[in-house]
């Protein structure tokens, strides 16, 4: 057995490792080293609970979306629904629509940018498809092997679904607009059209441009799976088999019904729910539709560098006393599991939650009349590296769709009231009451928990995507779903462009030749030692972690 | 107009990121055709959030692939510059990642050090391993990276003053990036470039300024007065008419000046308003108040945020001069707030004609 660290793994949000102990299989046609067991370490800590306690329990929408600044609107939005739910409030249709249009636009940009920014490379290379390939040599690169077309393509098409979440929120990243109760935007029409002029561009570009390149991975995807399968004499089918983590996929549901806002507070209320008025479904996917529950959560420590006391506790009576040099810990991030199982959380849930196993639905284009029926049937039903691609180019098709859709509907709202009587007068904040929000963010599933006392933050706490998907062990020995999805998984002892020969003959010399141009050392490129991790590095990616969101301490006590 | 260290400042102020770039595109050619190679940058990232990385890929006319692609070093079609080393975004990971940073950032002849996030005390922040293979704490890469960077910029709220993390209690002791090199005893200039998260047009303005050797003037909390020399309030903030006729915004759907709902604006020296956000679409008072992320001392002594400026210094127990010379007289009330920050910004005025 051999230990094979890779650290830092860049394009992630935020500072992780993994190690990943080896083990070999001999076959008919030679011995291969597979991963036997993963551990994902969460590197930074930096207290956000901790610095809430004590001010106004507004602050917390300005302060908490700075956990994360790539998925900086959620965490607002996740704050602003718990308080939405502690002051007893409701935001008025505009105010739902309002933030909708803003959170649509949000999650455009974060499919967009994670799918060719972040994994995408990668499988550019696996599936020999220069347009994710992106250009390392600035213009002679595009020019001389065309890549990056769809990848340059997407920093100008995230960066316009980002001026639709500043024409609201008032920047991105960290748009201010929310209140609680509603928000503290109007609707007027220049923002509507500004908002439709700039939406249907995403659109075109996710119907067109994503569709395409999602269909081009899948076309590649049996030869990859004949070609790893024949050399390693394994049954490998493509990249369905790259990452499977459990039957588990966990939703808490995305953009509420602006006419049913009750249907989607029940699930706050803790009743079982599968908040279907919304467009996204909250659920516990266990290979069929389940309800979810909020009162099944929990969190472990056994591996986390926290006191055994704080194991086994629902987040609301969630306590943490750091214990650094915990024996047998390795990760900052406790383990959540729901129901004591560990469950995925992000796209791949989300869709399952929602459309189960075969993912079709037709989407209309409300200004120009376009429209493409989408279809994808899971490959994989415990989830892969393409299905959770998949679940983001379907998702951003499915959103900025909805979006337009919003955005004209507000046009019948132009003069109602955008914040709940309650809260017009700004002063007002509750003596005493407390809340949980429950929304998804692009890597998953998010909950926050705001306990307010004097009109003061005594306790919160939030519980993230990436802590599901990436966290430790728990006191069971389940492995976190990434650490699951690492298991048996190839390291090649072959450099990226022999594999990549391997793949398609003469593929990897020109990614070679394009590579080392730069620098002679990209040579080694994902090499760690002998072992090629390209094949891990996609897996994690494809969860899209997010560690700044992972590690942020919950301290009840101090 | 023939670009100078002297004139700089004013060119920058009138142009904008995209004028200036196109306009001094040869000039930046020509540096670069004589010098041979691209300026080689490393970007850190410490206690943070990756917002800033996020918000310099919003970056317009240029945007970012253009910057990479439209100049270029000589013949070489290499562009002008290229990060060795950028966690949020880089091809490598993991070993190579520390490698070429180590061989070939830091052997570099032209090398700027960006640093997002704040440093924190030992054993909060680990990025990679050091020799021995254990792990190599942020504060480590920030001092090996400060000591041989020909420029140092540090991009955000956190990386310039500490930002949220330094948030009270400071639970991790986070400091900028500034403070912690004066700790450990490095004299060399940070330029400074806060707002939560860094604006785009400020770092490439920026960037390519040091490229050319042009490091424009600091404020006194190493700021480039360019871009932090003016009080919005005062001087770039739309609404500030109705401040003057007594329109004021009171619910969070009414129309008005934002500084009764709380808005920093008053003690807050930043251009936003005027440059806005996102390919100019917005600012924050547009659609809320403004948080006075520019400024250091942030998020403390500007929250709650959504208390009125002149409420804050007694609220959180500190003396009014704390808080920034704009309330330097704020107990007075709103109309010597008002008065105090004309005169000094008339005095500043005065000071750099």
């Amino acid at each position: 057995m051999a230990k094979v660290i890779v650290d830092p793994i860049t394009r992630i949000e935020g500072h992780l490792g993994v190690t990943l102990e080896t083990k070999d299989i001999t076959t008919k046609t030679g011995t291969w080293t597979l991963v036997d067991k993963a551990y994902c370490h969460t590197n930074l800590f930096r207290g956000f609970e901790i610095i809430l306690k004590g001010r106004d329990p507004r602050d917390a929408y300005f302060i908490t979306p700075r956990i994360c600044g790539v998925c900086h609107a959620v965490h607002g939005e996740a704050s602003m629904q718990a308080l939405d739910y502690a002051y007893g409030v409701t935001p008025p249709p505009a105010a739902v629509l309002i933030r909708n249009i803003m959170f649509a636009a949000f999650y455009c940009y974060d499919h967009m940018i994670h799918t060719y920014l972040l994994v995408g490379p990668e499988l550019g290379i696996l599936a020999k498809y220069p347009p994710m390939v992106p250009p390392v040599l600035g213009k002679e690169g595009i020019a001389s092997i065309g890549l990056g077309s769809s990848y340059a393509a997407c920093v100008e098409m995230q960066r316009i679904a980002n001026e639709v979440v500043a024409l609201w929120g008032g920047k991105a990243p960290f748009p201010v607009c929310e209140y609680p109760g509603g928000v503290t935007v109007k609707p007027t029409l220049d923002r509507i059209a500004g908002t439709l002029t700039r939406m249907n561009q995403v659109w075109h570009f996710a119907t067109k441009t994503m569709y395409k390149d999602l269909m081009a991975l899948k076309e590649q995807n049996a030869h990859i799976g004949e070609v790893v399968s024949t050399l390693l004499d394994i049954n490998f089918r493509g990249l369905q088999d790259l990452g499977p983590a459990y039957k588990y996929k966990l939703s808490y549901g995305l953009f509420p019904d602006h006419e049913n806002y009750d249907d989607w507070v029940k699930a706050q209320d803790g009743e079982p729910s599968r908040r279907k008025s919304a467009v996204i479904h909250a659920g516990a996917w266990d290979g069929d539709f389940k309800d979810f529950e909020l009162g099944k959560i929990k969190e472990y420590v056994k591996y986390s560098k926290y006191d055994d006391s704080c194991t086994g506790l629902h987040p609301k009576n969630g306590k943490t006393i750091p214990k650094k040099d915990k024996p047998g810990a390795y990760a900052w991030a406790k383990a959540p599991r729901y129901d004591d199982k560990p469950y995925e959380v992000g796209p791949f849930a989300r869709m399952v939650n929602t459309f189960g196993l075969n993912w079709t639905f037709e989407v209309t284009n409300p200004i120009t009349g376009d429209s493409l029926k989408f279809e994808w049937q899971v490959l994989n039903p415990e989830g892969s590296v393409i299905d959770r691609v998949a679940a983001r180019v379907a998702q951003t098709i499915l959103f900025s769709t909805k979006a337009m859709e919003w955005a004209v509907e507000l046009k019948q709202y132009l003069n109602d009231k955008i914040v709940d009587d309650r809260t017009n007068n700004f002063t007002y904040v509750p003596d005493n009451a407390e809340g949980f929000g429950l929304v998804e963010a692009p890597r998953g599933a998010l909950l926050h928990y705001t306990n307010i006392k004097n009109k003061k933050i005594a306790n919160y706490q939030c519980v993230v995507p990436s802590t599901w998907n990436l966290g430790p062990r728990d006191d069971m020995g389940q492995p976190g779903p990434v650490e699951k999805a690492l298991e048996n998984t190839w390291l090649p002892k072959l450099s990226v462009p022999e594999v990549a020969n391997a793949l398609y003959e003469g593929w990897g010399d020109t990614l070679a030749s394009a590579l080392v141009k730069l620098n002679p050392l990209f040579a080694k490129l994902n090499m760690e030692g002998e072992y090629n991790t390209t094949l891990p590095l996609a897996i994690v990616r494809s969860f899209d972690p997010c560690i700044a969101c992972g590690v942020h301490i919950i301290m009840k006590k101090r | 107009m023939k670009l100078t260290r002297r004139n700089f400042l004013k060119l920058v102020g009138a142009l904008g990121a995209s004028t200036f770039i196109s306009t001094y595109k040869f000039e930046l050619q020509e540096v670069f055709a004589q010098a041979g190679d691209y300026w080689h940058i490393c970007w850190l990232n410490g206690a943070e959030c990756a917002g800033c990385t996020i918000s310099f890929a919003q970056a317009v006319e240029p945007d970012l692939i253009s910057i990479l692609t439209e100049i270029t070093v000589g013949t070489s079609g290499l562009p002008i510059a290229l990060p060795d080393y950028a966690e949020v975004i880089h091809p490598a990971s993991g070993s190579l990642a520390e490698e070429l940073k180590e061989e070939v950032w830091k052997k570099a002849a032209m090398k700027i050090l960006v640093v997002e996030g704040a440093v924190q005390n030992e054993g909060y922040c680990t990025v990679g391993v050091d020799e021995n293979g254990n792990p190599k704490d942020f504060r480590d890469h920030v001092l090996d990276a400060a000591k041989v960077a020909d420029a140092i910029v540090a991009v955000g709220q956190c990386a310039t003053f500490g930002g949220i993390p330094s948030g009270s209690p400071n639970p991790t002791g986070a400091m900028g990036v500034r403070e912690f090199l004066k700790k450990q005893g490095i004299n060399k200039t940070v330029i400074n470039l806060p707002c939560c998260p860094a604006h785009p047009d400020h770092i490439v303005i920026t960037l390519a300024a040091v490229m050319i050797g042009a490091i424009p003037e600091l404020d006194k909390y190493g700021r480039p007065k360019v871009f932090f020399g003016k009080n919005m309030h005062d001087e770039l903030c739309p609404y500030r008419p109705y401040y003057d006729r007594g329109i004021f915004k009171t619910t969070p759907g009414g129309e008005g000046c934002r500084f009764k709902m709380g808005c920093k604006g008053p003690v807050t020296w930043t251009d936003c308003a005027l440059r806005k956000w996102n390919n100019h679409v917005s600012f924050c008072n547009e659609t809320n108040i403004c948080l006075g992320c520019a400024e250091p001392g942030w998020p403390d002594k500007f929250s709650p945020f959504y208390k009125e400026v002149t409420e804050l210094p007694k609220l959180l127990g500190m003396s009014a001069k704390s808080l920034g010379e704009g309330l330097v007289v704020a107990s007075a009330g709103i109309t010597a707030v008002h008065l105090a920050k004309r005169a000094l910004t008339k005095g500043k005025k005065e000071k750099e004609e």
